[in-house]
């Protein structure tokens, strides 16, 4: 798999990174994560749009991504930072997200960090993600098994 | 893949004592007793978790034969962690790659109107 994001997770300070560059200037880059029409696009791992997408952006607001499918609760938060282009900061699921945004060259470096409150909600993290990710792989692999038997 | 099945792999890593003697070792190889000592748990419990990770290839015994060392295993199974994680990995570039596209389309739009304009480069 090729990917464009690093990760890198560090159970010492509970905190999962992700690092990738956009061809797009700050912005675009920070609207995209607080515009809920623009929101609703991209969330949603599996491509779907997000079935509701609520946004009251200004520390202390709300917010609150309800994805179509049922694999994942709703992800619901609050704002804490709101400093446009450079920086969004939210309590989330009991940990802090902070999204860092740097220009470079006309591009910009976006670097997304999760600091958990332990190891173990580290792990509780990251298995959520896992099974999301499995039941996606498995509804695939369901559908592939699907055409392939259609085209047989 | 070589060594244990994958599933032994996963079931080993399920435990969080086991991952956290795993993040231990990583530092360098410790007796059962050190081990024990930061877990609060009794000798004999840590030493059912080490066996565990012994079975699915992730630790061994040290050259010490009096202290008994347990420390990881060069190229083993924690190397496929990373399969683990894959699925994890995978959702958050899904998503990004979304990000990324939706940036890409909104550029272009905006190329397109400077165009329309007739807006000199």
């Amino acid at each position: 798999m090729i990917t464009k994001t690093k990760t890198h997770i560090d159970r010492g300070t509970f905190t999962i990174t992700f690092q990738r560059t956009f061809a797009a200037p700050r912005e675009d880059v920070f609207d995209a994560w607080t515009d809920p029409e623009q929101i609703k696009h991209w969330w949603d791992p599996t491509g779907a749009p997000l079935a509701g997408c609520e946004v009251d952006l200004r520390p202390g607001g709300a917010f609150r991504f309800t994805m179509a499918s049922d694999h994942a609760p709703p992800f619901t938060g609050v704002y804490r930072v709101v400093e446009r282009p450079a920086q969004l900061v939210f309590d989330a699921m009991g940990g802090v997200g902070t999204v860092r945004l740097e220009a470079d060259a006309g591009t910009t470096r976006m670097v997304v960090t999760i600091r958990c409150t332990s190891a173990e909600h580290l792990d509780q993290f990251v298995q959520r993600g896992v099974d999301a990710g499995t039941d996606q792989t498995l509804d695939n692999l369901g559908a592939h098994i699907a055409r392939s038997r259609k085209a047989r | 893949m070589n060594g244990p099945p994958l599933d032994h792999v996963f079931a080993a890593l399920a435990d969080p004592t086991r991952r956290a003697i795993l993040a231990r070792l990583a530092e360098g190889e410790a007796t059962v007793s050190e081990l024990a000592r930061p877990f609060g748990l009794a000798q004999p419990t840590i030493s059912k978790h080490l066996r565990v990770l012994e079975q699915a290839g992730f630790i061994e015994q040290g050259r010490d034969a009096q202290r008994r060392p347990r420390r990881l295993v060069v190229g083993g199974p924690l190397r496929d962690v990373d399969v683990w994680l894959q699925p994890f990995r995978a959702q958050w570039e899904r998503r990004f790659d979304a990000l990324d596209a939706l940036l890409q389309r909104k550029q272009q739009k905006a190329k397109r109107t400077r165009g329309l304009k007739g807006t000199p480069r």
